[in-house]
């Protein structure tokens, strides 16, 4: 696997210096994308979102963090848990720790013994007396009493900003220091008014590389406890005294003299006091720690629309009042979500909870939820106001479904790392490859996300064309850079240049370029099936399900409008689909594939793309996939993701569309009239895709793009 | 017929070329300085690749009166970098031209004082990027002009 951050420190300082000397030697900077004004950088490996016992996941900390920085060895890890409460002891690890080395049809046994079973699809079991499936009344030396704040329920249950205070962070601070890798805890809020956010408040954690004092989740703990919806605790936090108030904030009124925090959430007698109280969360996590915090709906389009008095979902104007509230710790969306080896693709379907409401889009497309799939649909309304709107993936791993935790089949989750992973950049200086650092990275939306390893490495840039030099000439350096920005997992730093998350300022009538490289890993991926992948067998292609083929890169543009404002209801708020959702500008702009593609060793891809005299503010993004245009149930005329719930619906007498016939195809497949189809994991290692952040080009005469300074 | 205003640098340099020629005798047609094209080239991509040099008449001076490359004249270049030079005044964030330098330059293919210049390409704005360079280019004299590839489409 790559190693990040090894090279020359040598070479760096005279890179340095040579840089500080060509500072010296030239005008002052007064472009927002001076290239000397960036570190240089790598694009680091990551997730955010994933559950421990802690909450209802199946393994320990220990596991799930061996699982994502050992197995699948991403380079950065946040350990989030649901908020609320749970019995369970997750700081407990397997005993013992891995029974069998992972592999494909292994034993799994409910009661052991392990070796020579594995464990079960739950994890071990609390009967063994041993693991993280025991509680915390048993297991803590203070038994019951130890477990502060409310509760009566046998066993009891501790409140998570405990757990997170004085057991879990710990936990996640030695796995950092150990493994010598950004490692810390966040929290899956769940999110007043609405359904769940991944969520950071790193303030006062300190993982590698921080040596020496021990950090403290202290901040993250009182979050917890003041804005989540499943947090009833009235104890402040027990000795804590956790106090809810935001500077300076009307709503101060509305805390419980008690518990110090607004107690409500949407209900019919205080519709949409729950959205309040996110807000008021998102305004503390700004005030207490504005460059460490992050705020970041997870499956957004899951639960149904918004509902004014009850806690599910998010309409559009949530996410815009959410990024109006603090820019810089509500910066995107999980939009492609975990679950992805759920029979129902990311868990999204049509009448969940109650009162039943389908999902958003009813199912995923591809894997993403609606509002980012869609083209034209929510991400592209956001972008096309000029927000800093980013797009992330995330595990949500929980569990493997009927299978164990070292099993390589899942008929639920991937682990973190193994399928999904964000790719973010992390500079070099003083905060380096440190969480700051990678939050920095996530709020800077220098990022992109794929499945599979669909790519492994992007560099995704547009510069004005400089009509000094010959067009071939122009087009070739920029093709090179990229290229060479690729080789290094970097990007490029050229004057007139700007990457995913900047802005390009150009005069009206300018010509654009956009270069794009990316490596198509060679080899295979994690996944464990080598038989043909059965969505491309429908087209008559044979390719290993475990080494998937980039077929075509999307360059998709939208134009920047403006931000729409809160008074503007008809542009502001609304539905999937409503006008306030929509940006018909955006299109396909491009389609880059075999064809025209410089294919080079490695895996190595490059493109490019002149937009020619650009007259108003726009941006564009890229998705790509290894699935060709038309693909049966996989991808319309237009190579867009077809709804995966049509393909694959909840009830598994159904058959399924896509028949998966090589001998190879594993049991666990939905099987109706002795015919597996394409399913579970099977349907996910199947279709893959990338989505890059977009690079914004801003018109001088035109619209600005407000959002990026 | 092309015509040039000549700057004077480049006057002085021709005049030194021919006082040599007359010298030496033998050469009527003083050889194109490509190492003085090179100087003059960079000189305008370092204008260019500036607010302050975007009208400079470094730039255009250097490119021949019939240039023509991809479907872009030097009509084109010049309402471009006018254009660029407007929009610098109102708006100090305005992002700079990329850039480079020329070295090596050779040439080679001459068919009625038109010429492929071979060169390389450098960008050394904070990481290295190097690339080949190839276009046409005219000569006047010992003076070598940028012609373009004199193609009214375009292609890139």
């Amino acid at each position: 696997m790559i190693k990040h951050f090894n090279s020359r420190p040598a070479t760096l300082a005279v890179s340095s210096l040579a840089s500080l000397l060509s500072v010296l030697a030239m005008p002052p900077a007064n472009a927002a994308d001076k290239a000397n004004t960036k570190a240089a950088g790598t694009y680091v490996t990551g997730d955010f979102h994933n559950h421990t016992t802690c909450t209802d996941g199946s393994l320990s900390m220990k596991k799930l963090i061996d699982k994502a920085a050992n197995t699948f060895n991403l380079d950065w890890f946040v350990q989030a848990d649901h908020g609320g409460s749970s019995a369970r002891n997750c700081t407990l690890a397997e005993d013992p720790f891995e029974p069998v080395p992972a592999g494909l049809g292994l034993p799994a046994s409910p009661t052991g013994p392990y070796p020579p079973a594995t464990y079960p699809s739950a994890g071990q079991p609390a009967s063994t007396a041993k693991g993280p499936n025991q509680t915390w009344e048993a297991t803590l030396p203070g038994g019951r009493a130890a477990i502060k704040g409310d509760g009566t329920a046998t066993p009891k249950a501790m409140w998570r900003w405990q757990e997170i205070k004085e057991f879990q962070y710990k936990v996640a601070e030695d796995e950092s220091r150990a493994r010598k890798k950004p490692i810390w805890i966040g929290v899956e809020q769940n999110a007043p008014g609405h359904e769940h956010v991944s969520t950071t408040v790193l303030k006062g954690q300190l993982p590698w590389p921080q040596a020496g004092i021990a950090g403290d989740a202290t901040l993250q703990a009182q979050y917890e406890y003041c804005f989540d919806n499943s947090d009833t605790d009235t104890s402040r936090g027990a000795e804590n005294q956790f106090d809810c108030t935001v500077a300076g904030s009307s709503n101060n009124g509305q805390l419980d003299s008690v518990a110090r925090k607004i107690r409500g959430t949407n209900a019919a007698a205080t519709a949409n006091l729950g959205h309040l109280k996110t807000i008021e969360g998102i305004k503390w996590m700004n005030e207490k720690a504005p460059t460490t915090s992050y705020f970041i709906p997870a499956h957004l389009e899951r639960a149904g629309p918004y509902d004014p008095i009850r806690n599910r979902g998010f309409n559009i104007e949530h996410l815009r009042n959410f990024n109006n509230a603090a820019p810089n710790v509500a910066f995107g969306f999980e939009s492609m979500p975990g679950h992805q080896a759920s029979s129902t693709r990311g868990e999204y379907s049509p009448a969940r909870g109650s009162p039943p409401v389908d999902s958003v889009g009813v199912g995923t497309y591809g894997g993403s939820g609606i509002y980012a799939a869609k083209i034209g649909g929510v991400w592209d309304a956001l972008l096309g106001e000029g927000r800093n709107w980013w797009f992330f993936a995330s595990s949500d791993f929980h569990n493997r479904g009927q299978f164990g935790p070292d099993q390589r089949e899942s008929s639920q989750d991937f682990f973190p790392g193994e399928y999904q992973k964000d790719h973010v950049m992390v500079r070099r200086g003083a905060k380096d490859l440190s969480a700051e650092g990678i939050i920095d990275g996530l709020r800077s939306g220098n990022s992109f996300a794929a499945t599979g390893d669909l790519i492994d490495r992007l560099t995704f840039v547009a510069c004005a064309v400089n009509p000094a030099l010959p067009r071939a000439a122009f087009k070739a350096l920029i093709e090179k850079a990229a290229i060479n920005a690729l080789g290094k997992n970097g990007e490029v730093r050229i004057n007139g240049c700007a990457t995913m998350g900047e802005k390009l300022i150009v005069a009206p009538g300018a010509d654009v370029v956009v270069a794009i490289a990316v490596r198509d890993p060679q080899g295979t991926n994690n996944s464990p099936y080598a038989f043909a992948n059965p969505s491309l067998k429908q087209i008559g292609l044979t390719q290993p399900l475990n080494a998937p083929v980039l077929d075509h890169i999307d360059l998709i543009g939208g134009n920047v409008t403006g931000y729409a404002s809160p008074t503007d209801l008809s542009r502001y708020a609304g539905l999937e689909g409503s006008p306030a959702a929509v940006n018909a500008s955006t299109g396909i702009k491009k389609v880059f594939n075999t064809t025209n593609w410089t294919a080079a060793a490695e895996g190595m891809r490059t493109m490019s793309f002149r937009i020619p005299a650009v007259k108003a503010s726009q941006y564009f993004r890229l998705r790509g996939t290894n699935l060709p245009a038309s693909t049966p149930f996989e991808t319309d005329a237009n190579g867009n993701p077809i709804n995966d719930y049509e393909v694959a619906p909840f009830d598994q007498t159904v058959a399924g569309r896509i028949a998966c016939t090589d001998s190879a195809c594993p049991p666990h497949l939905r099987t109706v009239g002795g015919i597996k189809y394409a399913s579970y994991d099977v349907a996910a290692w199947s279709d893959l895709w990338f989505y890059s952040n977009p690079i914004y080009i801003e018109v001088t005469n035109s619209v600005k793009v407000a959002g990026l300074k | 017929m092309t015509s040039h205003c000549i700057p004077s640098f480049i006057a002085f340099a021709i005049a030194v070329l021919s006082l040599s020629a007359c010298g030496g005798g033998g050469n009527d047609h003083p050889a194109p300085d490509t190492a003085l094209f090179a100087a003059r080239y960079n000189t305008a991509l370092t204008a260019a690749g500036t607010t302050a040099g975007l009208t400079s008449p470094t730039v255009v001076d250097v490119f021949d009166e019939k240039y023509l490359d991809n479907g872009s004249s030097r009509a084109d270049l010049m309402a471009t970098l006018a254009a660029n030079s407007q929009a610098a005044a109102t708006s100090a964030d305005l992002s700079l031209f990329p850039t480079g330098e020329l070295t090596n330059a050779t040439l080679s293919a001459c068919v009625d004082n038109v010429c492929t210049l071979n060169a390389t390409l450098t960008n050394t704005d904070v990481d290295t990027t190097t690339t080949d360079f190839t276009t046409k280019v005219k000569i006047l004299g010992s003076v070598v002009y940028l012609y373009g590839d004199q193609s009214a489409t375009a292609a890139i």
